[in-house]
């Protein structure tokens, strides 16, 4: 770390800084420049920036090496690659992931499911257990759900991701679940996350409401401490002032953490923008970002959805969406459902 | 740019002293490392530092001003600190 003391910082002062860097192990290297003395704290010491930054005569500490150690890039340079089977999460592809925001009836996720596999989306999404703002809005079918979603995957060759809200849901969700899905409320649910690093699934980590990329790093780090290596993050929008839409959707999250961590990065547009009218201008712009997948709630009937349905697509929307996706990926040297679909043999 | 030669060459020379002087300085160091440890003493002893500066600055005759000079030995004291600290032979 880089300690800058106060102008008028006394020696005592600076003296009583050095020495308590030395106690925390660090080497420190004392730089007089024409009006302020900088300390650099280097070599293998290690204790809270925060406890330097209280000390009088400190201006500011400046912490140089990140907190998460596993999640970063410097731990592992190269992107990591999480393979369901032959769906390749942060490869070339950029895979998206579609579906309703639950699973509702039999009918509803099998329409869904028809719809997002017709379009190329290479993953189901949809929720058994939903985390509501209200305790009195549908919290999602359990288990009969989760069997409807599964069920519905195979049938149309899709994997299927779900959210696993509490660490008693783990074993059960898992069952169905290709991949774990851990929601935004849930990011700092440490206790979750240490239980989910124990899993052998993959895991989506979404970022928190109100999250730092950081604190979102660090959450990935949990999963990661316990031996699950499989972790990819979700930009699905953070609070701000603005309040015309649902979140506020940071693109920029995606290029920052793609530099900071190896992790694949996937972006959700309708979480992010909670307007359908919004969501594919978002999701296009995620991908030119360079956004390793999508994750996009579309609904046989959005206008009778029993949640999220004002930003849940129209499936016509949702294909249209993906024939422009399929033009904005090569831009970037990615690709995008690269298996032909019937219909759109001309995409090889 | 013939001209430059001889006083490149003048540096080098005067290089290979300072390597070997700080080297018998950073000796110093390690031998004060060692009777510190032996005898529990911190190896900061910041009034020691503030001495080691002063004096330099005292024989200091330019053309490097006291305060170059200054910047200059607060690495190699930083240096000589790290030396003390490791002269314990943990390696830490």
């Amino acid at each position: 770390m880089v300690v800058i003391m106060k102008e008028r910082a006394s020696e005592p002062q600076i003296q009583a800084v050095i020495a308590q860097l030395m106690d925390m192990g660090y080497d420190v290297h004392r730089s007089t420049g024409a009006n302020r003395i900088v300390l650099g704290a280097v070599g293998g010491g290690h204790g809270d920036p925060q406890i330097v930054e209280v000390q009088d005569g400190v201006q500011e500490v400046h912490r140089i090496s990140v907190p998460y150690k596993l999640a970063s890039r410097t731990f592992r340079p190269e992107n990591t690659v999480i393979a369901i089977d032959d769906v390749r999460i942060g490869g070339d592809e950029v895979i998206v992931m579609a579906g309703p925001c639950s699973a509702e009836s039999e009918e509803q996720v099998e329409a869904s499911a028809a719809a997002v596999k017709r379009a190329g989306a290479k993953v189901l999404r949809g929720g058994a257990f939903k985390p509501r703002s209200s305790p009195y809005s549908f919290q999602g079918l359990g288990e009969p759900g989760l069997r409807m979603l599964r069920a519905a995957a195979d049938r149309h060759g899709l994997k299927l991701i779900t959210e696993v809200m509490e660490i008693s849901q783990i074993e059960l969700v898992a069952k169905y679940a290709h991949v774990l899905q851990v929601g935004a409320r849930n990011m700092q649910n440490y206790s979750l996350l240490r239980e989910l690093g124990k899993a052998r699934a993959p895991v989506m980590i979404k970022r928190g409401i109100s999250a730092t990329i950081e604190e979102w790093l660090m959450s990935a780090e949990y999963v990661l401490a316990g031996g699950n290596t499989q972790v990819m993050l979700c930009e699905r929008g953070i609070r701000t002032f603005e309040t015309y839409t649902r979140n506020t959707f940071d693109i920029s999250a995606i290029p920052v953490v793609q530099q900071l961590s190896h992790l694949p990065v996937i972006a959700d547009p309708s979480h992010g923008t909670g307007r359908r009218d919004k969501v594919a201008p978002m999701a296009r712009a995620a991908v030119a970002a360079g956004a390793d997948g999508l994750i996009i709630e579309v609904h046989c009937d959005p206008d009778h959805a029993k949640s999220d349905g004002a930003q849940s697509m129209f499936p016509a929307q949702f294909e249209r969406l993906m024939a422009e996706l399929r033009i904005i990926a090569p831009a970037i040297g990615r690709s995008l459902c690269v298996e032909p679909v019937a219909r759109r043999g001309w995409n090889r | 740019m013939d001209g430059l030669i001889g006083f490149r060459q003048r540096i080098d020379e005067i290089d290979e002293q300072l390597v070997a002087l700080l080297n018998a300085r950073a000796e110093q160091a390690q031998a004060i490392g060692r009777i510190k440890h032996a005898s529990g003493e911190a190896v900061y002893q910041p009034a020691r530092e503030a001495e080691v500066l002063a004096h330099v600055r005292q024989v200091n005759q330019g053309p490097l001003d006291d305060a170059a000079m200054t910047r200059l030995f607060e690495r190699i004291i930083d240096e000589a600190r790290r030396l003390e600290r490791l002269a314990d032979g943990s390696g830490r």
